[in-house]
């Protein structure tokens, strides 16, 4: 199977998905029922950037699904991998917004799920001047815990802001590693779909900071790939869907790296095979051309801006 | 998008029309006119069917009259002209590599030609199994260009480069009989061949044509280019321009045409030299600009970013700007008409090679042993001659475009090193660019090579084909005037990657290349005979594998047929937009499209239609791909 053709298989799983629990969700409340994240005035930030257009309600929803498969394109193009990529991410959106809907809250600690306008402006300064760096999509499973913190904490000392997603989240909770907002290691979700919580933030920092018009997907795109310094970290097994979502990423200009060497074609500079995981950290950055001037000081704990937030409680 | 724009044909004619009204105002001749006085073409001739090579003839081919007076059929007369053409083309080429190979012999540290790529030279001369340890590099110079001497007439054995290849290559090329011997001998045995009473039997006529083609491209080529890079440099990618436009109307022009880098690099060196720019001021001029036409403003492009005036059926337009003042010519694709033409103008049209004499002329013969002084007096003379320029005439058409060029071998892996990661990958390979291919996101490389004729609306196929290519996310290498074309329509510039797919696209923008890569000039053209080995052994692929076509849409020349020969013959299917003379022989044609690919796993296809020849392209790249299941 091509690249393109698991990016396409991916894809076409996860609207299979969207779809039905979209169609499930109108038998349940109706077409009228409102769907919304909470603490954004970007209605579903992703669908609302690359298209322009606001959802209000499952029947609209509905109708966006329908704008979403255009995007499905099937030729062994990488642009049509790109727009599949796109569209899986928006289906991503679509399962996510629905857990919200009718005021449930469906993510708790340590999970963080949809993240806050407000906390969108408050990356925005540090992102902008370099104080974080990077920020790293990790997801999947660690070969080993040990691994998975060791790479969180890597990055950590670098500042750069840490998103998990999937079975990573608990290897750093059983392995006892400290985690939060506070301290730049954010928790996403269980599902992949729940990494479209970081898309958003780098979807929003285009429309905020970036001024770009929303349903201006080329300048969109050329915002993160310009001004977003994030990248994939994806541990093997990678099925389809995972795939798909990575050329999500990609087309955004955010490179993958994976360990994963079954059936997986290397890009250069997008879709980095790096099979030690201790390296993760270095190829990343590499492929981001994310450069990160250290002064090590030689102390026996960890010093990092990542820090500052820490609350030390007694005991 | 800034405001990038590609300069269209129409606007090219428009230029053209411009000019040639000028020519009228002066009575000049124009191959415009000269197309109109020979059309229609003789039949015979155009179906290959007419044979003159012995005095019982001429004879032609009818259904009346279906054999010669030696009984030769069509197939027969098809193929041994065929031959003959190929002969041509090779002899072109390989006599043009021997006369580096002069010139390397020659070189000297306090002469005029240095060695300045000695890197390059010590790599050939251990890949030839010479000694370098300790010997001086102009010893080892003198040594190796003794050594590729011999390719051209050594009793025994077989093309030095033919190593190059994958294994698969030279087996293949090793069954079939075709490995070529030395360079003049199968030149020699080709005419010895088509000689009265001997081959006239397609296969064997078709075989030795590959193989004449092959001494070409892995021999004289070969010798042209990779010694052209030890004198001159290796090409790296440079900054510059093309078109009409970049001729100075307040300097004296210079315009070099031909092919040998040998004399353009050194009037480029003296036109360079502040004592000459002087003596241009003195003669009431602000400088002295020099500019190419054909394959030695190639040369000098690529090694010096000297800016590119035109391709092949500009070169009249050259002079008919009336602000030339010299055109200097070594050998090949020089118009005679150049002659008749410059007196219209005050333009000298200074010839400079024993090997291309022409009427009309004014001959300043250049040889290695006078470079220098030779070049300055070509140099000094166009000075002189800028107050002679009759400023009524004068009319420079305003478009040029910016090209980035210089893409050898070399450059592109670097550029190539340049999107690994050091925490993975190894560098000085093809391998970024084979991931690219097998992931799909590039699908596949033309090689858009070859002249213009005019039998296709000039420029028109180059430049719509490789705009249909790089859309379809397809990478384009070129040279020759296909390139040239490129570069006049801005398809060379960085900013062309806004009409790419969205996977050539980001290829260009993390690469930083344009989607159209300038290899060099016609010899240049075993550059990428390199590059196809390179990637067949960095993949495991044989080279019939990769999904790499070939194409010459606009060829014209004797060299266009010898240079398809050795690219089919090195497995790479080749496209032609213009028929060579074959259509009066089934079997020729069936040889050619079809036979030759049990010998070297590709062939030829031929369609004037240039839209389905770009789809033909685009299919048989797809095919490839699925084939080998990416």
């Amino acid at each position: 199977m091509t690249l393109f053709d698991r990016v396409f298989s991916g894809n076409d799983a996860v609207y299979g998905l969207t779809e039905a629990a979209i169609d499930n969700a109108i038998a349940q409340y109706g077409a009228d029922q409102a769907v919304s994240f909470p603490h954004t005035a970007y209605s579903l930030p992703c669908y609302y950037a690359v298209t322009g257009t606001k959802v209000a309600n499952l029947g609209e929803l509905k109708e966006a699904l329908g704008v979403v498969k255009t995007l499905m394109t099937r030729e062994q193009k990488l642009n049509d991998a790109f727009m599949s990529g796109v569209a899986t991410a928006l289906c991503a959106e679509f399962i996510e917004v629905l857990k919200y809907i009718n005021g449930a809250e469906p993510y708790a600690e340590p999970y963080y799920g949809h993240l806050a306008d407000a906390i969108i402006r408050e990356l925005g300064v540090p992102l902008v001047t370099g104080d974080i760096p990077g920020v790293a999509v990790i997801l999947g499973k660690a070969p080993s815990n040990e691994e998975a913190v060791e790479l969180v904490k890597s990055y950590q000392a670098q500042g750069i802001l840490v998103t998990l997603v999937g079975d990573v989240i608990d290897q750093c909770v059983e392995a006892g590693l400290k985690m939060g907002y506070a301290l730049r290691i954010v928790p996403l979700g269980k599902d992949v779909t729940s990494v479209i919580h970081v898309v958003s933030v780098a979807l929003r920092a285009a429309l905020i900071f970036g001024n770009v018009t929303p349903g201006d997907a080329g300048a969109l795109m050329k915002y993160t790939m310009d001004r977003v310094p994030a990248f994939v970290n994806a541990f093997k097994p990678l099925d389809d869907v995972v795939v798909a979502c990575g050329a999500g990423a990609i087309a955004l200009g955010f490179p993958v790296v994976t360990n994963e060497t079954e059936n997986i074609f290397r890009v250069p500079k997008s879709l980095i095979v790096q099979e030690d995981v201790s390296k993760f950290n270095a190829t990343s950055l590499e492929a981001r051309d994310i450069k990160i001037k250290i002064t090590k000081i030689d102390i026996p704990v960890s010093f990092a801006s990542a820090f500052e937030g820490e609350i030390i409680r007694k005991g | 998008m800034g405001d990038f724009k590609l300069t269209t044909v129409e606007e090219m004619e428009a230029a053209t029309n411009r000019l040639l009204e000028t020519g009228a105002k002066v009575g000049a001749d124009a191959w415009q006119i000269r197309v109109k006085n020979q059309t229609p073409h003789c039949k015979f001739g155009e179906q290959g069917i007419c044979c003159r090579i012995c005095a019982m003839g001429p004879c032609r081919i009818t259904p009346k009259a279906p054999r010669g007076i030696c009984g030769c059929d069509a197939h027969g007369i098809v193929g041994r002209n065929y031959l003959k053409f190929t002969a041509g083309g090779a002899a072109t080429h390989s006599d043009h590599g021997r006369e580096i190979c002069h010139t390397l012999y020659a070189a000297d540290p306090n002469g005029a030609y240095k060695v300045k790529d000695p890197d390059k030279l010590i790599r050939i001369a251990k890949e030839w199994g010479v000694e370098t340890e300790g010997k001086d590099i102009y010893d080892l110079a003198h040594e190796m260009a003794e050594l590729a001497l011999m390719e051209y007439g050594k009793p025994f054995g077989v093309q030095r480069w033919l190593k190059r290849a994958p294994e698969h290559t030279q087996k293949l090329w090793h069954d079939a009989e075709i490995e070529p011997r030395a360079i003049d001998r199968e030149v020699a045995t080709s005419l010895h061949m088509t000689h009265m009473g001997c081959s006239s039997k397609p296969e064997a006529l078709v075989r030795q044509s590959l193989r004449a083609g092959l001494a070409d491209g892995w021999g004289g080529s070969m010798c042209g280019t990779e010694f052209s890079d030890v004198l001159f440099g290796t090409p790296k990618p440079i900054d510059t321009e093309a078109n009409l436009g970049v001729m100075n109307a307040e300097n004296v022009n210079i315009v070099v045409h031909g092919h040998d880098p040998s004399l353009s690099e050194m009037v480029c060196e003296y036109a360079d030299d502040p004592e000459m720019i002087a003596y241009a001021k003195s003669m009431g001029a602000k400088g002295i600009t020099v500019s190419g036409v054909c394959c030695t403003s190639n040369e000098v492009a690529m090694r010096r970013g000297i800016p590119m005036a035109g391709n092949f059926l500009q070169q009249e337009n050259v002079v008919l700007t009336g602000a030339c003042e010299a055109i200097v010519v070594d050998v090949q694709c020089i118009f005679p008409a150049l002659g008749p033409l410059s007196k219209c103008f005050h333009t000298k049209f200074i010839t400079t090679s024993p090997i291309a004499q022409m009427p009309d002329s004014d001959y300043i013969r250049f040889d290695v042993g006078t470079a220098a002084e030779k070049a300055k007096q070509i140099v000094k003379t166009a000075c002189e001659n800028f107050k002679n320029r009759k400023p009524e005439l004068v009319y420079i058409p305003d478009m040029k475009q910016k090209a980035t060029v210089g893409y050898s071998l070399e450059a592109l892996v670097k550029v190539l090193d340049g999107v690994t990661n050091s925490q993975v990958d190894v560098t000085g390979t093809t391998k970024p660019l084979l991931e690219c291919v097998t992931s799909g996101v590039i699908r596949g490389a033309v090689a858009m090579v070859g002249c213009n004729n005019p039998k296709v609306r000039p420029d028109t196929a180059h430049i719509e084909m490789m705009k249909k290519l790089i859309a379809n996310d397809i990478v384009v290498v070129a040279s020759g005037c296909s390139a040239q074309a490129a570069a006049k329509a801005g398809l060379m510039d960085k900013a062309a990657k806004d009409l790419c797919g969205a996977g050539l696209k980001r290829v260009c923008e993390l690469a930083d290349i344009p989607p159209v890569l300038h290899m060099g000039s016609c010899v240049d053209i075993s550059r990428m005979m390199i590059l196809v080995s390179e990637l067949a052994k960095d993949s495991g692929l044989k080279i019939s594998q990769l999904p790499v076509v070939g194409c010459a849409p606009e060829w014209m020349s004797e060299k266009a047929v010898s240079i398809g020969n050795y690219v089919v013959a090195t497995g790479i299917d080749t496209f032609l937009g213009v028929d060579p003379y074959v259509s009066g022989s089934s079997e020729m044609g069936e040889w050619l499209t079809n036979g030759v690919r049990d010998w070297v796993e590709a062939a030829y296809t031929v369609e004037t239609d240039i839209d389905k020849l770009c789809d033909k392209m685009i299919e048989r790249i797809e095919e490839k791909r699925t084939a080998i299941g990416i």
